[in-house]
């Protein structure tokens, strides 16, 4: 008997030119890179709008930490219209409110506040794989 | 019941509600008794974008047509935002300290920015713009916003 491993999507916005885009990639990659790489794994907007088998398939079988950019919050629906759930749907602009000393600037490159408000969003990102991970929270 | 103008431009659709005066700006002013309520217009909020933090004048400040009343960060910028009247602030929304999009939400009910107690309406009305002529004039501004795109 195996056991499957459960490995949390996370899809960032995909809004290219938007300060707030760059900070949820920015912590997406932090997250599935350096704080859970065991336990979670990168899904791009762009496959799942375009269906691709893979992205589809890892949204469908494992649980969906969405960080959206703006209001329309197309990683959140995306993820839904892909067929897979969403255990928490984070928005750049709420984790903001709550590091108001994290003034995020810039686009291709994020300024220091930018660095620090994505990491700060990476935090609580992984605080909440490891929730879901744990069944706590998920399901 | 309030009615509004309307002017819908590619996707977006700017209301303007026809009971008040506004400030070329984009900041509404409502009177009633001497007291001013002042806000965002419909316009204003949706040019400016998601508000994350909107900083209003103390109650007890006093201020003259034009100074800042209220500045507001958004996604995109942060705008310093004209007393559309003079007079002294008497009330601020309590709702923006920790619902900023409010603001986005309601910008011409829940969404209002301050009251200001004013000895000068009529003097300070003269100055603003009626509601045909601020839609005219928010009007010609989208479409100049849409020219840059």
């Amino acid at each position: 008997m195996t056991t499957e491993t459960v490995r949390v999507v996370v899809v960032p916005c995909s809004g290219i030119g938007k300060t707030y885009g760059t900070v949820s990639r920015e912590a997406a990659y932090e997250v599935v890179d350096d704080l859970r790489p065991e336990t979670s794994q990168l899904v791009p907007l762009s496959l799942l709008v375009l269906g691709e088998e893979g992205a589809c398939t890892a949204v469908s079988h494992n649980p969906a930490i969405t960080i959206d950019g703006c209001k329309l919050a197309c990683a959140t629906k995306m993820v839904q219209e892909s067929g897979g759930q969403v255990a928490h749907d984070l928005a750049v602009l709420d984790v903001y409110r709550r590091h108001r000393q994290f003034k995020p600037q810039g686009i291709a490159e994020l300024n220091e506040g930018g660095q620090q408000l994505a990491h700060a969003l990476a935090e609580e990102v992984a605080a909440l794989i490891d929730e879901v991970a744990e069944g706590a929270d998920w399901m | 019941m309030v009615e509004y103008l309307e002017f819908t431009l590619d996707k977006f659709t700017f209301k303007v509600a026809t009971d008040r005066y506004y400030h070329p700006d984009g900041v509404w002013a409502k009177e009633m008794d001497g007291r001013v309520t002042i806000g965002l217009s419909d316009f204003l909020q949706q040019r400016s974008g998601d508000i994350a933090f909107a900083e209003v004048a103390d109650v007890g400040t006093t201020l003259a047509a034009g100074d800042e009343v209220a500045n507001i960060e958004t996604i995109k910028v942060d705008v310093s935002l004209p007393a559309p009247v003079s007079g002294t602030v008497v009330e601020v929304n309590p709702r923006l300290e920790l619902e900023a999009e409010v603001i986005n939400q309601s910008p011409y009910e829940d969404g209002w920015l301050a009251v200001i107690e004013t000895a000068n309406w009529e003097a300070d009305r003269a100055n603003l713009l009626d509601p045909p002529a601020y839609f005219a004039h928010m009007q010609a501004e989208a479409e100049e916003e849409v020219k840059k795109l």
